[in-house]
């Protein structure tokens, strides 16, 4: 806000110099402090538990083991590396659309002047033109898909549909406000292959149609969602399945092994976090498409927040509601890298492999790996994994106790 | 540069009392929202949607020592049902690292404070004494979950480190002399000489400092 305050008073003559110079330097300071801010305020220990416990044990169980645990819990509760991936991401600086403003402080008469003249232009004459455009979208996607189905099965149905396709993901992405640079197109998916890429919303299943033809791996949506999937269904060869059914795995990963067995196939679509995710970080890629066997075409997405947020907070708003966010914001820009095809090496198992898609993915797109499971959006933890952090507090204190009791008083 | 909004009386107030700054309190405020889902109080159910905390073995005393009405506010008891941003930040401030510009009567209140809170972890029924059965239940929380201990093993460590205390507490106590439990007097002797300030602390990053290098 202060740093907004600045541009909008306008340099004066005398001083446009010096402001070009301090330009340069803001936007390192920018990325820095983008990524303490992404930190967050808490700076944490580096040191593991064994160290801290062992350090001031004395032979037996302390109290100060106490304080330990109740400081890490304070930490957690302060800030966790977590939940917060599963809201929008905050930004350095405001751009002028108040839900991303978390404190909406009246900083000056200038800046609320240029913000209603933002909202005017979003809501009055963005808004429409794009409503207009999807809604004309649509309709030409099942209308077509209607027209393209009578066709008689054949190379001609395959190749028109395919066209329909792109042609209707590629106006739903500009009726989105949608801004998207593809680099490496050499490396796009083919035939037999299943392209993964980091999820953070519905519009990368739109981003990445308009430039290629999948078949999608989702599940069933309701509403407005489920009936463009339905549309596409009819002309394309799609898995959809119940979230709930995503327990049936043998059936899943049946239906994709069969699918990229025939290479005229069009490649398989999978998002292997599972959920979205605010475009930070990459959560862990279940292994599940990572066992089945085939080329791997991996595709980092990245979003520039700068002028619109893509996250679908679906816990929060419905898609209806993310759409007209998503219509009345400034812009969706955002970058697409088509990486090299990978496969999984002799010896390897699904989850090393898995993890070394992720990371290739991550540093492309400049996001943190994280180990965490992105269903932690709407499940508690694992009690295994809590059991693991409680042995080994256990063993450290019983390998003392058990050198110690003797000498107690 | 210079801020261009001014901060609110109630924040200056809370900045003053809790030892926060004011960017530290806006941060931790977002977090507040998160965890409430942008209600006004959080409960104690707010608190499972933390998964680190989850990894934590007083997970249970931790989460209650947030509602605990002794660390909300001096002289009082009980256990609240719901705490507000206020009461969120008075339970942090117990965490603020000691700061350079202390003198000695402020430091020996910090550490008491610190200590204090500690003490009603353990002091689970708010007698204001920690007794053998409180300190063998806080020994078998931390070393719960695990198969291979025998709840043997707990309650003799528990029972070995209550008569440590009890020998720096009261000396060497006869026969028939019955050690009734840590009373806190007790307890801040346990911790002389031992350097509390920097185990319980959270280093809260100075958000002030970095805004001002734009």
């Amino acid at each position: 806000m202060l740093r907004f305050t600045r541009a909008v008073q306008g340099p004066r003559t005398s001083q446009w110099a010096t402001l070009q110079i301090e330009e340069g330097v803001k936007k390192q300071k920018v990325l820095a402090l983008g990524n303490l801010i992404s930190t967050g305020i808490i700076q944490r220990e580096e040191t593991s538990m064994e160290k801290e416990i062992a350090g001031h044990r004395r032979g037996h169980f302390n109290l100060a083991d106490a304080m330990y645990f109740s400081q890490k819990g304070c930490e957690a509760v302060a800030e966790d590396e977590v939940t917060w991936r599963f809201y929008s991401e905050e930004l350095v600086s405001w751009n002028l659309l108040s839900r991303t403003n978390a404190n909406l402080h009246n900083v000056s008469w200038q800046l609320t002047v240029v913000w209603v003249f933002g909202i005017l232009i979003r809501y009055c004459l963005l808004l429409p033109f794009r409503v207009c455009l999807s809604v004309f979208s649509i309709l030409l996607l099942v209308f077509a898909t209607t027209v393209v189905r009578q066709f008689p099965n054949g190379r001609v149905k395959c190749w028109l549909s395919n066209q329909v396709q792109m042609m209707c993901a590629a106006l739903g992405v500009r009726s989105l406000g949608g801004l998207v640079h593809f680099h490496n197109r050499e490396n796009r998916p083919q035939g037999g292959g299943i392209c993964v890429a980091n999820h953070t919303s519905p519009l990368d299943v739109l981003i990445l149609a308009s430039d290629g033809c999948y078949s999608l791996v989702s599940q069933t949506h309701g509403g407005l969602l489920g009936l463009v999937l339905r549309s596409c269904m009819q002309t394309t060869q799609h898995v959809l399945f119940e979230r709930s059914e995503l327990k049936d795995r043998h059936l899943v990963r049946k239906k994709i092994r069969e699918h990229i067995a025939d290479k005229a196939k069009l490649p398989v679509l999978i998002f292997p976090e599972g959920t979205c995710i605010n475009n930070t970080s990459v959560m862990m890629f279940k292994k599940g498409s990572f066992e089945v066997g085939g080329t791997i075409y991996p595709v980092a997405i990245k979003y520039d927040p700068c002028f619109g947020d893509a996250f679908w907070n679906s816990t929060k708003h419905s898609f209806v509601t993310f759409v007209f966010n998503v219509m009345t914001s400034w812009a969706i820009v955002c970058n697409v890298w088509y990486l090299p095809p990978m496969v999984k090496e002799e010896g390897e198992d699904a989850v090393h492999f898995a993890n070394r898609v992720q990371a290739v993915i991550a540093a492309r797109g400049g996001m943190s790996v994280l180990p965490w499971d992105g269903g932690l959006k709407r499940k508690k933890v694992k009690e295994s994994l809590k059991e693991e952090q409680q042995k080994k507090y256990c063993q450290i204190v019983t390998e003392n106790g058990s050198m110690g009791n003797g000498s107690v008083c | 540069m210079g801020s261009a909004h001014s901060v609110p009386a109630e924040m200056r107030e809370l900045a003053d009392r809790t030892g926060f700054t004011s960017e530290q309190i806006e941060h931790l405020h977002r977090r507040f929202k998160q965890l409430s889902r942008d209600q006004l109080t959080i409960r104690k159910e707010n608190f499972d949607s933390i998964p680190d905390l989850e990894f934590n073995p007083i997970r249970a005393k931790i989460v209650h020592a947030f509602f605990d009405k002794r660390n909300l506010r001096p002289e009082s008891d009980g256990l609240a049902d719901e705490i507000n941003f206020e009461d969120f930040l008075t339970i942090m401030s117990y965490f603020r690292p000691i700061e350079m510009n202390m003198d000695e009567e402020q430091l020996d209140r910090f550490r008491k404070e610190k200590l204090k809170f500690l003490f009603h972890m353990y002091d689970s029924d708010h007698d204001g004494k920690i007794t053998l059965q409180e300190y063998r239940n806080v020994v078998e929380e931390l070393l719960s979950g695990n198969p291979h201990l025998e709840k043997e093993s707990a309650r003799s460590i528990a029972d070995g480190a209550m008569m440590e205390a009890a020998s720096i507490c009261v000396g060497q106590m006869g026969p028939d002399q019955v050690y009734e439990g840590i009373t806190f007097e007790d307890f801040l002797k346990m911790w002389q000489g031992i350097d509390i300030e920097t185990k319980m602390h959270v280093r809260f990053l100075n958000m002030e400092t970095i805004a001002h290098c734009y």
